[in-house]
């Protein structure tokens, strides 16, 4: 059996560092000396911080792309979480036609480009919800739309795990449903939601179609949208160094919400961690 | 002391009222927009501007330029498009299945730390910006570039940025597989590894075992897998764009962005997202009959 | 040229007058052949105003003026000045008409974008009292056919069309006189070293060039496909990259040749790898080509036209525009500006002089105009078939 697994193990290896040896050369690439995103020219510090209107220091619409980011990132979490739990909970419980319709259509956004959704949303915007201005609102309402369905599948793989017997038991000493849900059901959901944030996170951070389709011009460009900016203007190695900033960023924002959450774990012994999300999240039928 | 109870009625309206935000969300954000592209595939143009004008009542609707477009489509230049992105999926796909299951494999069959690392491992590459990872891709390919050169080593000297085939398949893979990993991974995982121990125990060989146990109870897994990433590449147009950027290697994707964000004809790139989307519905619902088929023969 | 845009104008005025309801307006489009003076629907500013203060907003392409030089409009005016940017004309023409952008000065946009702007009633008009400089423009460009009187527009860079390339990599430079050079595209000997422009219009319009046509506004659909075919064959025979970075890549040395602007190649030299002498960049002007320019103009809305005023004419002056070409590396269009200068203070490199668009050139070239949707279409079908590969 071992001998079996270490030809696994190989290719297992071997896929992780295909996978992540461009993630090393983008980031050295940020350290280029010259012009160049590609030819090699010498370690400077000059696009983090040397060169006075191109770095990552003083290039104002890099630090516009960053601050884009991470604001759709935190505002699509605000929006979409609580509304995907609220979803999956409702989904889970209610039992009738309409729910499995409901239901499916929560799924279709899963499975549909991001070009139909971007598409369908530029020319919804500019023709039928002309108040809600292209550019930043529209991006954040793009963003949530497209990450509510992974909440809601995220939260219900949870809820199937749980089952209903410790909202019964709640119910059996007194308390109202609603109370049930609130004090019982939603901090067991805990690890599940947090599962939801870090998801909706990573995918705002990473979405490129809807960012782009819904732009605004410069002020509302997102860091994939200037990256791709490079294939058809001007670009540096400043690029590279704000996607390393923003994987810095995104990582330490990570690390801090587990820590977050194991210490809040600590605090309430007996229920699940993280992992335990994970896990139910793979226990689920898709 | 049972709490207050409640009518069924009253429960309905509990679970519903909770669902009723989120439903309204997907419905406005979502479904309206699908019925707006609609709208402007089958509108009209403005002629000062070259603006599509959607139209909103059905009755209204032309379908000329929608009717060029299936035609196109159907035998026409875009045809072609469509079969070919029809077949770099699949063959994508095919790659993913066989490079990802062994992975998702070895993984699931690990415990411990060194699951999570592994697992913490291959998350890492959802938290770099796919087109910074892709971009790369295009400095390693390039004639000087690193990966270049060691293939040259070995033999295999071609340019591998101006319209290659292989390229672009190889990008789609490359920006795919993490997502197919892990539902594989999920269903590996929740496999009942005891039956494969009792199919040994009854004398079947590792391979067989595999072959006609593992392998079986993971299909379900394997096509949830499949279908999640095979739709959404049906789509891809930037994976082309950075890598290939050859009229011989366009995808759907490319012909739609062409159209609704380069040209005064968006009309015609509503029709694409249209035949896009219903394309994708087709797929889709073949998998969700054959899936209800299954566990219905499996119950 | 002359019949195609001769018809093109009155068929379209005609198409428009029973257009959609709201926006039904005469578009006014001007050809070479037929100049159009532009309806003027708003008084321009008083004369003799001071210039504001604050935080001026401009509307560019990116990477379209010096920083440098904006820097010294700054603190020569005590003021501030804001960009943002768009990536096409269309994308621009989008968020100015549905107020997605408020700026006091667009600039970058060409005679494309001309008449929707002015239907859209997005332009005031300049008074032409605060641009002393106004007359160091090419006399052509003073009263332009597509704003007679430039009441809307004041010219920025002047351009053509050629191809960009590398003279050390021995290229067969014997085809780059007369027209002769755009074969070089169909070069099979620079397989996998090309790179064209992905604009449907330009790229459509240069097969045609090549076989000689001045029609590149063309309605005739067998010329249009003819193009495509022509492309088709280029794709065929040297498998070339389509997209706008072929003034990096050419001198990163990842290309040998590109269907690229002249302006570009004129900033060439500043991505050249260090050590690198800028005379490895060439640039061979066609003998039949397209030439084309782009403006300044002034938004309705603007809240500070006094001092958007003062920024044209401070970029009209010779030296600025001087600085600001050093960055840019597109070519004003000012007529005071001589070879030599560009050679002596910019360190333009002989190699890259006939990158250089001179009036008589300018006069000669062919030029882009807006197309009626009917014929747009065609182009537009075209270059989709195109794109399908």
């Amino acid at each position: 059996m071992t001998g079996r697994f270490r030809g696994l193990a190989f290719v297992t290896w071997a896929y992780l560092i295909w996978s992540l040896v461009p993630v090393a050369i983008a980031i050295v690439f940020s350290f280029n000396d010259g012009r160049s995103r590609t030819v090699w020219q010498g370690f400077s510090l000059r696009w983090w911080i040397g060169d006075s209107e191109q770095s990552l220091l003083n290039d104002p619409s890099l630090h516009t792309a960053l601050a884009n980011s991470l604001l759709l990132a935190v505002g699509s979490i605000v929006i979409t979480v609580p509304l995907g739990v609220l979803l999956a909970i409702g989904l889970d419980r209610w039992r009738s036609r309409t729910s499995s319709a409901v239901g499916w259509m929560n799924s279709l956004p899963l499975v549909t480009p991001e070009i139909v959704t971007g598409a369908a949303l530029l020319i919804t915007f500019t023709t039928l919800y002309t108040s809600i201005p292209l550019g930043r609102p529209a991006q954040l309402i793009g963003h949530v739309t497209f990450s509510l369905s992974f909440v809601v599948v995220t939260v219900r793989a949870r809820l199937v795990a749980l089952g209903t017997s410790y909202e019964e038991a709640a119910r059996d000493l007194g308390a109202t449903r609603r109370q049930a849900i609130r004090l019982v059901l939603l901090p067991l959901l805990t690890p599940a939601i947090v599962a939801g944030c870090v998801i909706v996170f990573a995918s705002s951070i990473d979405n490129f179609v809807i960012s782009s389709f819904l732009s605004a011009g410069s002020s509302s460009e997102t860091v994939p949208v200037k990256i791709y900016s490079a294939v058809r203007a001007s670009s540096s190695p400043a690029l590279n160094a704000l996607a390393t900033a923003l994987v810095v960023v995104s990582f330490a924002a990570l690390i801090l919400s587990i820590v977050l959450l194991t210490r809040w774990q600590r605090r309430r012994t007996g229920s699940a961690g993280f992992h335990s999300a994970v896990n139910d999240v793979t226990q689920m039928d898709l | 002391m049972s709490g207050p109870s409640s009518s069924p009625a009253d429960r309905r309206r509990l679970w519903s009222g909770l669902a009723l935000p989120g439903s309204l969300w997907l419905a406005v954000f979502f479904l309206v927009p699908a019925y707006t592209i609609a709208c402007v595939a089958f509108g009209r143009v403005d002629p000062v501007f070259r603006d599509a004008v959607p139209v909103w009542n059905p009755l209204q609707w032309q379908f000329d330029d929608a009717g060029e477009v299936m035609s196109s489509v159907i035998s026409g230049p875009l045809r072609g498009v469509l079969l070919r992105t029809t077949a770099y999926v699949i063959v994508a796909v095919a790659v993913c299945l066989v490079a990802g299951y062994p992975i998702a494999y070895y993984v699931a069959r690990q415990t411990g730390t060194r699951r999570t690392v592994l697992l913490g491992l291959m998350v890492i590459p959802f938290w770099v910006s796919l087109l910074m990872r892709l971009l790369s891709w295009v400095n390693l390919l390039e004639p000087d570039g690193l990966a270049s050169r060691a293939l040259r080593i070995v033999g295999i000297d071609r340019q591998w940025l101006n319209g290659s085939h292989i390229t672009v398949v190889f990008g789609l893979v490359y920006g795919y597989l993490p997502f197919l990993i892990l539902p594989l991974y999920a269903a590996l995982d929740r496999l009942d590894w005891r039956l494969v121990e009792a199919a040994r125990d009854l004398g079947a060989t590792t391979t067989q075992a595999f072959r006609w146990v593992t392998l079986p109870l993971s299909r379900a897994g394997i096509a949830a897998g499949s279908v999640l990433i095979a739709l959404p590449m049906f789509g891809d147009y930037y994976t082309t764009d950075l890598l290939s950027r050859s009229p011989r290697t366009a995808m759907m994707g490319t012909q739609i962005d062409f159209f609704l964000n380069g040209s005064s004809q968006k009309q015609k790139g509503a029709t694409l997202v249209l035949v896009l989307a219903v394309l994708l519905a087709l797929v889709m619902t073949w998998y969700l009959v054959s899936l209800a088929r299954t566990r219905r023969e499996q119950s | 040229m002359g019949l195609g845009a001769a018809a093109l104008s009155p068929a379209l005025l005609a198409a428009c007058g029973g257009g959609s309801g709201g926006s039904s307006e005469q578009l006014p489009i001007g050809t070479p052949q037929n100049p159009v003076r532009l309806p003027v629907t708003r008084e321009p500013i008083a004369d003799g105003l001071a210039p504001e203060s604050g935080t001026l907003r401009i509307y560019d392409y990116a990477d379209y003026l010096n920083p440098d030089t904006i820097a010294r409009f700054e603190s020569t005016y005590g003021v501030e000045v804001e960009l943002s940017t768009f990536a096409t004309e269309e994308e621009a023409l989008i968020k100015l008409r549905s107020g997605a952008v408020d700026a006091d000065l667009a600039i970058g946009l060409t005679d494309l974008s001309i008449a929707p702007l002015v239907a859209a009633d997005l332009l005031q008009p300049f008074n032409r009292s605060y641009l002393s400089n106004f007359t160091n423009l090419i006399a052509g460009l003073q009263d332009p056919y597509y704003d007679q009187g430039s009441q809307y527009t004041v010219a920025q860079f002047i351009y053509a069309n050629g191809i960009g390339y590398r003279t050390d990599r021995n290229l067969d430079t014997s085809v780059f006189t007369g027209n002769e050079g755009w074969n070089a595209l169909w070069d099979s000997r620079y397989r996998g070293r090309v790179g064209i422009l992905d604009f449907y219009r330009d790229t459509l319009s240069m097969p045609m060039l090549r076989r000689g046509l001045t029609d590149v506004n063309t309605s005739d659909r067998a010329v249009v496909e003819q193009a495509g075919a022509d492309l088709a064959e280029v794709v065929q025979a040297v498998q070339p990259q389509l997209d706008g970075i072929s003034y990096q890549e050419i001198p990163a040395g990842n290309r040998d040749l590109g269907f690229c602007w002249s302006g570009e190649m004129l900033a060439g030299p500043g991505y050249l790898p260090e050590g690198v002498d800028p005379s490895v960049l060439g640039f061979w002007y066609p003998g039949n080509t397209l030439t084309g320019n782009d403006f300044y103009c002034l938004l309705a809305k603007s809240t500070r036209p006094v001092l958007a005023h003062a920024f044209v004419d401070f970029f009209l002056d010779v030296d600025n525009a001087l600085e600001n070409q050093l960055y840019v590396g597109y070519q004003p269009a000012l007529q005071a500006i001589e070879t030599e200068q560009l050679i002596e203070r910019n360190g333009l490199p002989e190699s890259l002089i006939d990158a250089l668009v001179t009036p008589e050139r300018y006069e000669s070239g062919q030029r882009l105009v807006r197309l009626s949707p009917e014929v747009d279409a065609i182009w537009v079908d075209v270059w989709s078939e195109f794109i399908a590969g």
